[in-house]
């Protein structure tokens, strides 16, 4: 699209907590494989069993671990203006979505045990009918991300 | 006002009533599991646990109704209920969002009437309403009247009762709508069931005609197991038609006697036979309109009206989609709704999708039912061929979809129209929607289409309306459009 992207990237400590995601994702996959092919050479399946034990491990460690996260971070993109909030991700499909502050209810910031270990939070920005998130941001980004936001948002009245 | 008030006796009744239906499932399992006999006193267990059950469910909705009061006292309405735990529920009069009437066939003996209570957007779904079962028309009139002078904020002796129900008659505000009862037929006969009802006629008709060349292509064998193929078709055709009737019957019922009046500020739908139902739509609640058409009504130029609003509770979907005007000649739409709500354009040229986007319309559709045809027509050879009507109709619907796909933009309205099956129109204004989301896959980049997602609120959750595969320049010219203005800083634009 012609329109400007969004300013500001997400934390790059993102990318190393999603290839983390994707490496426990890999070894659950990869065990599972495993397994099917030993099941194949003890009961005898059809030897093609083992070529899916071995392609779909593969394609797992390859997307979930190194294309799809950095797509993701790449595509990840932020930016708070007085009046709106921008954001911009998608890996196939890219969504650009655009929150005037006057509509924003709340905002929240949350933090899982891995996001605390890197230091990253998690921003949820809440309409009268949407949620909208922005993953792994900088702690100190977020919490003044949030103050910022419920400023900007306070200055306008409700109309729902 | 202010003494504390029981609901009538008859919600006793009603509890109970309630309480049977809710129990009557696992009741149902509860006989059906120990239908042995196995001679000792255990047959008679569940008859007792029945029993027993039976007996908790009337005394229950009999302490329920004992134990409900409802008063109103310093400006707040205040329910009191429970037994063990004793639950104290006050509203604010100035959050009470509207009153809703309904009246079933227990109620019109009495002259009573069931109100429901919705209150401004809570965040707690729980709190977000209020029943009142069953109170006398009169004292809900009175309520309702009490709830406008509050309101309005002008300090009438809250007490004179018929003083209030003066008010209340003089106060009937004008009819927008009716909805003749010839329109009430086409609107049964025409709802989403009947479109199952003649697939299955057309279906049925095709089964018909192929009967008779397979009595002398196969064997006895094989006949029979066609007859009954038939019988058992026959029979489901039979009770879907009988079903049918039973909706068209209903509908008819619901529909009955339909009108719309505006009263002040505030929408007041009433309708229905057997159960009588008035709804109450304050007019600043209202997020968007929404017209529906079908593939049945299209043709004959019918629509239906739809009012997106917010807040509310959580029962009833329809509560807050509430359908303004259930059947109506689409072009008569912008003249009964300039009465309602002159701030809507209804007559407006929507700006279609680029042609370059038909081929998005029609590739997955095309994909979809061209593999499931194959499977069809290649296990169910050569009866299975017939689901090639599958892709055929995939394809009129992606050309219809194409055709339907549009937006437009007027001061601060913005209209988008899309048809999954149902060809939807929905109207917003800027200052309702909730968010804007663009959406462009690689496949639209390469075409340089994208789509559109609006949102505005809709009962305690949202409404999204979206229109795919249109012009990027377009979308743009719509995000633009709903990005808040920079120069006006600090001054809220918030017309009406």
């Amino acid at each position: 699209m012609e329109r400007l992207e969004p300013a500001n990237r997400i934390s790059p400590k993102a990318l190393r907590l999603w290839r983390i995601y994707g490496g426990i994702q890999s070894v659950i996959i990869t065990l599972l494989a495993a397994g099917l092919i030993v099941a194949t050479y003890y009961f005898n399946w059809p030897k093609w069993l083992i070529l899916i034990g071995i392609i779909v491990p593969l394609l797992e460690i390859i997307l979930s671990v190194w294309l799809l996260p950095t797509i993701r971070w790449k595509r990840w993109r932020y930016e708070v203006r007085e009046q709106e909030i921008e954001l911009q991700h998608g890996i196939w499909i890219v969504n650009r979505t655009l929150v005037p502050m006057i509509r924003v209810q709340h905002v929240d910031t949350e933090q899982g045990p891995l996001l605390r270990k890197y230091k990253l939070a998690t921003i949820s920005i809440s309409t009268a009918a949407t949620v909208h998130k922005i993953p792994a941001l900088e702690v100190d980004e977020a919490e003044h991300l949030r103050q910022s936001i419920s400023s900007l948002a306070r200055v306008a009245e409700d109309d729902v | 006002m202010s003494e504390a008030k029981r609901l009538h006796p008859i919600s006793a009744v009603m509890n109970f009533l309630k309480g049977l239906k809710d129990a009557i499932l696992p009741a149902i399992f509860l006989l059906v599991l120990n239908n042995d006999e196995s001679g000792t006193w255990l047959d008679w267990l569940p008859t007792l646990v029945f029993g027993v059950l039976l007996v908790f469910i009337l005394v229950n909705g009999f302490i329920k109704w004992l134990r409900f009061t409802y008063r109103i006292e310093e400006g707040e309405l205040r329910i009191e209920y429970g037994l063990i735990f004793r639950k104290k529920r006050y509203i604010p009069i100035d959050r009470i969002q509207s009153l809703n009437f309904s009246e079933g066939v227990l109620h019109r003996p009495f002259n009573l009437v069931k109100v429901n209570i919705e209150t401004a957007g809570s965040s707690d779904i729980a709190q977000a309403e209020a029943d009142l079962t069953a109170i006398k028309k009169p004292e809900a009139h009175a309520l309702e009247d009490w709830i406008q002078q509050a309101k309005r904020k002008t300090e009438a002796d809250t007490d004179s009762e018929a003083l209030e129900s003066n008010a209340h008659q003089a106060d009937e505000g004008s009819v927008v709508f009716r909805l003749p009862s010839k329109e009430i037929v086409i609107l049964a006969v025409t709802s989403g069931a009947s479109g199952v009802v003649f697939s299955g006629l057309a279906f049925f008709g095709s089964q018909f005609g192929e009967i008779i060349p397979y009595e002398a292509l196969f064997n006895e064998v094989v006949e029979f197991v066609q007859i009954g193929v038939f019988v058992v078709g026959l029979a489901s055709f039979l009770l879907l038609l009988i079903s049918y009737g039973i909706g068209v019957l209903l509908t008819f019922l619901r529909f009955a006697d339909f009108k719309v009046r505006l009263v002040e500020d505030d929408l007041i739908i009433t309708r229905g036979m057997l159960e009588k139902k008035q709804m109450t739509i304050p007019l600043n609640r209202i997020q968007g309109i929404q017209v529906k058409q079908n593939l049945l009504r299209q043709p004959f130029g019918y629509a239906s009206l739809h009012v997106e609003s917010a807040g509310g509770g959580v029962g009833d979907k329809e509560e807050h989609n509430m359908n303004l005007l259930p059947l109506v000649k689409k072009d008569s739409i912008s003249g009964i709704m300039a009465k309602v709500l002159p701030d809507y354009q209804f007559d407006v040229d929507l700006k279609p999708a680029p042609k370059r986007s038909r081929f998005r319309y029609f590739i997955w559709n095309m994909i979809i039912t061209s593999i499931i045809a194959g499977a069809v027509s290649w296990f169910l050879w050569p009866i299975g061929l017939l689901s090639v009507i599958l892709v055929l109709l995939a394809a009129s619907l992606s050309w219809l979809q194409y055709k339907d796909a549009g937006w437009d933009l007027q001061g601060q309205q913005l209209c988008l129209q899309s048809r999954g099956i149902i060809k939807r129109t929905y109207y917003m204004k800027k200052y309702r929607i909730q968010d804007t989301e663009a959406k462009q896959s690689w496949f639209q980049k390469r075409k340089s289409l994208a789509s559109i997602t609006s949102t505005i609120k809709s009962g305690l959750g949202g409404a999204s309306p979206t229109v795919d595969h249109l012009e990027v320049s377009d979308i743009e010219t719509m995000l633009q459009w709903y990005e808040p203005e920079k120069v006006q800083k600090n001054t809220k634009n918030k017309p009406t």
